[in-house]
């Protein structure tokens, strides 16, 4: 509770020395407004050309789009200090000051940075998820309004712990390590359309290795109406979970690789 | 049992160099950071820490404030093993790096305290007391509001100190904590520190380049090189092993010639004047001046120690550092 408590905290100082840049602030939001309005554009130009893909109509697939986009920025609004501030802070030493703290280095890490800009990808995201509501005639329940929000909770988990791979690279070598965006940046990108459109080795690898298709494209299909994939109807509820067993593995490493932690110089 | 133990702490790092042509495999190296490091501190005690870049000062910190843990050795600060039990630990030590701030920078400095009193859980009476008794001696009132990336160094150098000590530690690591400092600032820093380690019975650790800080504030310095003790004791005692030389600076009224010297006088011109670097040992002092008056009318004369920087440097020379 008082961690909870800590973490709110944090992000409302965090939000206020932002704010201390109003005009650089509010021109970058707007970049990622014009930035992810444009991965938008470009997934209805796709649709556009087909009616179709698989089973899915245009308005199931900006409901995809808007699934992912929704998760994955939340994170990295509210996870900045995993998905982005991690690197910088081992290289420049302010992990060491973390440590000096009577804390959990994972808990200072979230309470150390904020990206509200990406508010404006949410707002896109919002966006897409009521158009694609509208435009497949969800008829939405509350046990469908829980099973999203389960989704959107235990994706965030899980992109948290898809990051916190990058961060144990860093604590042993320092750099950081783009290849590991492969699976972030590159898990979102594919991951926004539909498992089953994918070959085989792809839909293996966003099933067990990161688990996307679970954690959202499972739910989505049961919002959405549509067969899980020849599944009974209550594992879209339990499928998400993988998000938070992801986490959870990635938390234990992380752990024991702060163990190995060996500082930069004075 | 004392303070602060530290037994055998030795740590070594590897270091890959960049590869070199036509080898498969980087080379690595193995750079021993601390070598079995022994030393014992006693609550209240104000210890000096100085030894050249690289002899493993910062390494000892880190270790006994929990940030590395050691490759072999143990050590036990207020009976607790600081890399084992890092959160007990840290509650009760205060870390201020120099070079590396722990505030936050974009906020007004009462915001990083006040987040800085709920990370470490501090009830508000003793943090209310605290703040008030740390701004008052550290004159901090007039730059509460102010965000930190706005302070001069001194103030900024002020306000750290006032967020490592909210939590009222009984343990204080200062990592060159002076660097960059005007002279005001320093000894205003040196009077605070003075001031809390009596008023608190603090112990300090203090890692140095400025040998007036160990002047000021310490009764004991421990030296280190090669990761290994070198020293441990008090400052003079120190110094007179390598305070072995004077210098005198000299003018002549008119253009008088220098007599001859006896051997061991190294003599420079400086000026329009002369400085000799001599030992007295070799040649007294009183018998050097008469020698010198003999050659001519001294306009000034000036006759001063080497400077406390010299004797530590020419410390490290013999120790071959």
């Amino acid at each position: 509770m008082d961690t909870i408590r800590l973490y709110i905290k944090s992000m409302r100082m965090l939000m206020k020395s932002q704010l201390q840049y109003p005009a650089s602030f509010l021109m970058q939001t707007l970049a990622q407004l014009v930035m992810e309005g444009g991965e938008m554009l470009a997934v209805i130009l796709i649709v556009d050309r087909f009616d179709r893909l698989n089973q899915w109509m245009p308005g199931d697939l900006y409901f995809f789009f808007g699934l992912m986009s929704v998760t994955f920025y939340l994170t990295e609004v509210f996870g900045r200090g995993v998905t982005g501030a991690f690197p910088g802070m081992v290289r420049s030493g302010q992990l060491d000051t973390l440590l000096l703290r009577p804390r959990g280095v994972l808990t200072q890490t979230l309470c150390s940075a904020i990206d509200p800009r990406r508010f404006a990808c949410i707002a896109v995201g919002t966006a897409a998820l009521a158009l694609g509501s509208r435009l497949s005639r969800i008829s939405w329940t509350p046990l469908k309004g829980l099973l999203l929000a389960e989704s959107v909770l235990f994706g965030m988990l899980l992109i948290l712990g898809l990051f916190m791979i990058e961060a144990v690279f860093c604590i042993y070598s320092v750099k950081s390590v783009e290849l590991v965006n492969a699976i972030t940046y590159g898990g979102r990108s594919a991951c926004q359309y539909p498992i089953d459109i994918y070959a085989r080795p792809l839909r293996v690898l966003f099933t067990v290795a990161a688990p996307f298709a679970l954690v959202m494209h499972v739910p989505a299909a049961y919002i959405l109406d549509k067969p899980l994939y020849g599944w009974p109807a209550w594992t879209a509820f339990v499928c998400p979970l993988a998000g938070a067993g992801v986490f959870a593995v990635m938390y234990l490493v992380f752990r024991r690789a702060m163990r190995h932690y060996r500082s930069t110089g004075s | 049992m004392a303070f602060i133990e530290a037994e055998g702490l030795t740590k070594t790092f590897t270091v890959r160099k960049k590869r070199e042509k036509g080898r498969l495999l980087r080379e690595k190296t193995r750079v021993k950071a601390l070598d079995s490091l022994n030393f014992t501190i006693e609550k209240g005690e104000l210890v000096g820490y100085i030894g050249p870049n690289g002899a493993g000062k910062s390494t000892t910190v880190k270790l006994l404030s929990g940030i590395l843990t050691p490759d072999g050795g143990t050590a036990r600060v207020n009976g607790l093993v600081p890399w084992e039990q890092r959160r007990q630990h840290v509650k009760r030590i205060g870390v201020v790096f120099g070079q590396r701030s722990q505030l936050w920078w974009d906020v007004p400095i009462l915001d990083s305290f006040d987040l800085l009193r709920d990370i470490y859980q501090v009830p508000e009476a003793d943090y209310r007391r605290r703040l008030s008794e740390l701004t008052e001696a550290l004159r901090l009132e007039e730059f509460l509001r102010t965000p930190l990336r706005l302070l001069s160094l001194g103030q900024r150098m002020r306000a750290e100190l006032c967020g490592s000590l909210l939590h009222g530690p009984e343990l204080l690591f200062l990592d060159e904590p002076t660097i960059g400092l005007d002279a005001v600032s320093k000894l205003a820093l040196r009077d605070f520190l003075k001031q809390e380690n009596a008023r608190h019975g603090t112990t300090v650790l203090l890692t140095t380049h400025d040998m007036e800080d160990i002047a000021a504030l310490c009764s004991r310095v421990m030296v280190l090189g090669h990761g290994r003790k070198l020293f441990d004791g008090a400052l003079p005692d120190l110094l007179q092993r390598y305070d072995t030389r004077r210098i005198i600076t000299l003018r002549y009224d008119g253009d008088a010639a220098l007599p001859d010297l006896p051997a061991g006088c190294a003599c420079a011109e400086e000026g329009e004047g002369y400085r000799i670097d001599y030992s007295p040992d070799q040649i007294p002092t009183a018998k050097l001046i008469a020698l010198l008056q003999g050659a001519g009318n001294i306009r000034e004369l000036t006759a001063q120690p080497q400077n406390i920087d010299h004797l530590i440097a020419a410390m490290y020379r013999e120790m071959d550092l």
